[in-house]
């Protein structure tokens, strides 16, 4: 495209020293913090932070709620992103349209619906109440199970969209292909639509599991002090304890969190491929 | 496209306009505020004060970690003059040497103030220019009030929501309800176990107080710690609610201004702290309902003083955790709750 390729890097040069000055550095230096002691470079602020049984119970907490998000998402999102790419052209974007319309609302007007819609005179509890299947309301409001619900609702349509964009690429055949050829609708799924949208669920499922891991005013105001996740801690951190040393901890375990989500679903993707 | 000439003349313009600019200001204030109700200070302080010095204030806000992060990384050559924030911050502030003793001889409104506003850090390192009460907001039809400890009484399980421990009403309400208790220890150790233990019937540990009206009112609790700043969100929420005054007391808060150190505009800051102390200015932020006047001279109507912290019986009651207590246990209060209550 180029005349020459000094030319090319030239043009690239202001974009790669902006991000590398104002980001890169600043992100670099922070993260030092955790590894520089007055005796030296050390891992020692990592061994402190595991050793304490609070924060392994945080980090294992937060793990796995990220982690069941994401799977959750998935499941919800390969019937939804089905659903849509099987509608007509026109009906196909209104309904694509929909989907994405909580992305443009602040996370934390969506997180305070929820306060709405969980409360115990909320909309749930009412209708459960209502039709007889509970005899009081279920205290649902500050617990794992408000915190995984809030997540699942901020970060499904990023897995939908996705899985939508995966399958629209998907030869349009090859679905009635194999059920012409005596397949169920598990083996369609597994031996067809997983390995040909394998990209989309990479994708999907590491924007839900980072942003599930990361979020903040989520958890802080769906789960409390009493469901204290990485991110929340973190904050703690910072606001009270004016504690950076553990705060860039927290930061750089969750950026090998995010990292390694990404490697391992990669990892599952091509492991499929080879296999198929 | 050559490039030169216009380069050269954006230039030009820029030098012009940057130098059209400092002639009109060449005297400018830099303070460091809460974000809150600026527009209301705006027009109350920052620019009637802006006429008098024929000056330029320049207004930073933020919470209190970016602010005081930014006062201490600029500790060289300060960018910020004046600043305000709580007591407790104020004096981490002073003790890492970010602040200069304000000389009160040069403010003609010293003499008007509350005592507690006085001098509340020491060596006239912090001046008190507003406070706020906190005790604890109950719907009257469910339940009566008339001590911290009733916060942690059978009749309120299950509908009672107290600050989280990191928040500014945290540790005053613990505080409380370990005088409640017949311990007053500042290690706060008995009434974070006493929390603990019924840690279950407390609907939650809220961090925001915008959070504790919507709860209030979806009736998911009846009572709550709250600061008297918040009350305007629950008197008039239609239901029957009212503000407690415990066999106890009520505590609170205090929030300073502070002069940092070797700012170099030490007169024109003294100025604004003397301005912003005057009768008719806190007069001002009192009616707009934006501070409670730490100047005594202040007198408001009842029903203002109904959305305050006011009066100087109502300030000599106010039971507070003292600046050093705060910031010498903070840590420890965390690491016990984080132990006890969180998880």
């Amino acid at each position: 495209m180029f005349g020459n390729r000094v030319e090319g890097l030239a043009l690239t040069l202001p974009a790669a020293v902006f991000a590398a000055a104002l980001f890169l550095l600043p992100v670099g230096i922070l993260l030092s913090e955790a590894f520089r002691t007055p005796e030296g470079w050390s891992l020692g602020a990592y061994w402190d932070f595991f050793a304490s049984p609070r924060n392994r119970t945080v980090f294992w907490r937060s793990l796995a709620l990220a982690a069941e998000v994401a799977a959750a998402s998935a499941v919800i999102g390969y019937a939804a992103a089905y659903a849509i790419v099987s509608l007509p052209t026109k009906a196909r974007g209104r309904v694509f349209g929909l989907v994405i319309l909580p992305l443009m609302i602040s996370p934390v007007a969506r997180t305070y619906a929820w306060l709405v819609i969980l409360g115990r005179t909320g909309f749930v509890n009412q209708a459960l109440v209502g039709m007889g299947i509970l005899d009081t309301p279920l205290r649902i409001l500050f617990s794992e199970t408000a915190v995984f619900i809030g997540l699942l609702q901020l970060f499904l349509p990023l897995m939908i969209i996705s899985l939508v964009s995966a399958m629209e690429n998907m030869p349009k055949d090859a679905i009635p292909a194999a059920r012409v050829l005596g397949a169920n609708w598990a083996q369609v799924f597994l031996r067809v639509i997983l390995p040909l949208t394998r990209e989309g669920l990479v994708i999907g499922g590491t924007l839900v599991f980072t942003g599930s891991l990361t979020a903040y005013i989520t958890p802080a105001i769906l789960g409390g002090s009493k469901v204290l996740m990485l991110e929340t801690l973190l904050y703690q951190r910072v606001a009270v304890a004016n504690d950076f040393v553990s705060a860039s901890v927290i930061a750089m375990i969750l950026i090998v969190m995010s990292f390694s989500a990404n490697l391992l679903l990669k990892r599952m993707a091509s492991a499929r491929r080879a296999r198929a | 496209m050559k490039l030169g000439p216009i380069l050269a003349g954006a230039s030009a313009l820029g030098l012009t306009v940057a130098a059209g600019a400092a002639a009109a200001q060449d005297k400018t204030l830099t303070i460091s505020v809460y974000a809150f109700s600026q527009d209301e200070f705006k027009e109350i302080v920052y620019d009637p004060f802006e006429e008098i010095c024929g000056c330029e204030i320049v207004v930073e806000t933020g919470n209190s970690v970016e602010r005081m992060s930014k006062i201490e990384a600029n500790k060289e050559a300060p960018v910020i003059d004046m600043a305000v924030m709580s007591a407790h911050d104020a004096l981490g502030a002073a003790r890492a040497g970010l602040l200069q003793p304000i000389d009160v001889s040069k403010l003609s409104n010293y003499d008007k103030l509350y005592d507690i506003a006085k001098d509340p850090l020491g060596d006239h390192y912090g001046i008190g220019y507003t406070f706020y009460a906190t005790s604890i907001v109950y719907r009257t039809d469910k339940v009566t009030i008339e001590s911290w400890a009733d916060l942690l009484s059978p009749e309120l399980a299950g509908n009672v929501a107290l600050p989280d421990v990191t928040t500014n009403q945290g540790p005053p309400a613990l505080h409380m309800i370990g005088k409640a208790m017949g311990d007053t220890d500042p290690s706060l150790t008995a009434p974070i176990e006493k929390v603990a233990e019924h840690k279950d019937d407390i609907v939650t540990f809220y961090v925001r107080s915008s959070q504790l009206a919507q709860l209030m009112q979806q009736e998911e609790i009846w009572a709550a710690p709250v600061g008297r700043f918040a009350w305007g969100r629950f008197k008039d929420n239609g239901l029957p609610m009212a503000w407690a005054t415990p066999k106890e007391g009520q505590t609170g808060g205090l929030n300073v201004m502070v002069m940092t150190a070797n700012n170099g505009n030490e007169e024109l800051a003294l100025q604004f702290m003397d301005f912003w102390l005057s009768t008719p200015i806190q007069q001002a932020l009192a009616d707009a309902l934006i501070d409670s006047p730490s100047n005594a001279e202040v007198v408001v109507s009842d029903e203002v003083a109904e959305n305050l912290t006011y009066g100087a019986d109502t300030v000599k009651s106010l039971d507070l955790i003292p600046a050093e207590v705060i910031l010498d246990n903070r840590d420890s209060w965390l690491d016990q709750w984080n132990a006890k209550v969180a998880n």
